[in-house]
């Protein structure tokens, strides 16, 4: 059986890297260690910034990339872990077209995950699924879940082109390894 | 415009004039005390840097070049408190620290693309005191990145008196005065926001 899933992923992902402004930054991008670094494994160490475990400095640094004209692409890998950045997700990154009466208009590419559960549960804390409390909670980011395999280069393309600038993109880890 | 220390308390005297004349249905945040400092600290600002504030952020507008017709405007329309313009290279934000991972990921891009830019970050004394402000000064510090961090110490975040809440005798960096770090200390007349008079709206 072919994982679509996945491929899909790393496809978009190495579209993505041949944008001249994109960069992808987080933990485990450049070193080994999560399921999304296998979908970015090929991509070429230029196009990558590891940064420290520093969840809340790494959105704040992807809004200030951004607002320089880079187009980041930020990876948590799991929900929970973007938690300690809500602050900049909501306060900043969501509001920045409104404080700045529309005149910054940054392009951001947001990845995280729901955990696996599969082969390894890892509890309760790894599994969390927040994307409808974001999609209620964030005027100007489009939040979307990544259900279909075909839905996934797509979706993925529309966040380097689309109107809507600012993308919050989940993913299903389990379907990685099943779809 | 060359702004002096007296031009900046009239601009604030004003804007404190119009907020009492109930002109400004929003909260404002002024700046008294501290014009020769932040003068100093302008003179090595050049247009293509960029400027990251806190709520508190009038002088910097005005230095920066934004015509005080235009700050006016953003002031009276409730803005003041997150003043943000793309032109000038400015963006501040009513969030405790929230400015200071912005600039940072600013400054890394600037280095990325081998700008002559920088970046300068104006924090209050708590602030400086914070989990994000700590984290974010030793990344740039540590990567050589074009920033600095301007602590424009007041003794207060709000009303609290940050060295007794924190119990220490000084600030972390206290009187530095570095590449990375410009400390000063000064006396705001006006409190925490609003102009110290009761306004009834």
């Amino acid at each position: 059986m072919k994982l679509k899933y996945f491929s899909e992923l790393k496809r978009s992902m190495e579209y993505l890297a041949k944008q001249r402004k994109t960069l992808f930054i987080g933990q485990a991008v450049e070193y080994p260690g999560t399921a999304m670094y296998n979908t970015i494994s090929a991509i070429s160490k230029s196009k990558k910034l590891e940064l420290p475990v520093a969840e809340e400095m790494q959105m704040g640094i992807t809004l200030g990339m951004a607002l320089n004209g880079l187009i980041p692409i930020s990876i948590y890998p799991r929900w929970n872990f973007l938690l300690l950045a809500v602050n900049q997700l909501i306060n900043h990154i969501d509001k920045i077209n409104d404080i700045s009466d529309g005149e910054f208009d940054p392009r951001i590419i947001i990845r995280t995950a729901v955990g696996s559960k599969r082969p390894l549960n890892p509890q309760s804390q790894h599994l969390g699924d927040f994307t409808k409390f974001f999609k209620e909670s964030c005027k100007n980011i489009n939040v979307q879940k990544l259900t279909k395999s075909e839905d996934i280069f797509r979706t993925y393309k529309d966040a380097l082109n689309s109107k809507n600038k600012i993308n919050l993109i989940v993913e299903v880890a389990d379907f990685y390894n099943e779809k | 415009m060359k702004y002096t220390p007296e031009k900046l308390i009239q601009f604030e005297n004003n804007v404190c004039k119009l907020f009492n004349k109930k002109k400004i249905r929003a909260p404002i945040h002024l700046y008294n005390g501290n014009e020769k400092e932040i003068i100093k600290v302008f003179k090595k600002v050049k247009k293509n840097d960029w400027i990251f504030c806190s709520w508190r952020s009038h002088y910097q507008c005005l230095l920066k070049g934004v015509p005080q017709k235009i700050l006016l405007k953003k002031i009276l329309n409730g803005k003041s408190i997150a003043l943000t313009f793309k032109k000038y290279k400015i963006f501040s934000s009513a969030i405790v620290g929230g400015n200071i991972p912005v600039a940072l990921g600013t400054a890394i891009s600037l280095k990325r693309k081998k700008s002559k830019s920088k970046v300068f970050c104006f924090i209050g004394d708590m602030t400086s005191e914070s989990g994000i402000a700590h984290e974010s000064i030793k990344y740039a510090i540590n990567y050589n990145l074009p920033i600095q961090f301007i602590i424009e110490d007041n003794d207060l975040s709000v009303c609290t008196d940050t060295l007794k809440t924190w119990k220490m005798k000084k600030l972390t960096f206290s009187n530095k005065k570095t590449k990375f770090i410009y400390y000063y200390k000064y006396k705001n007349k006006y409190p925490h926001a609003g102009s110290g008079k009761r306004i009834q709206f």
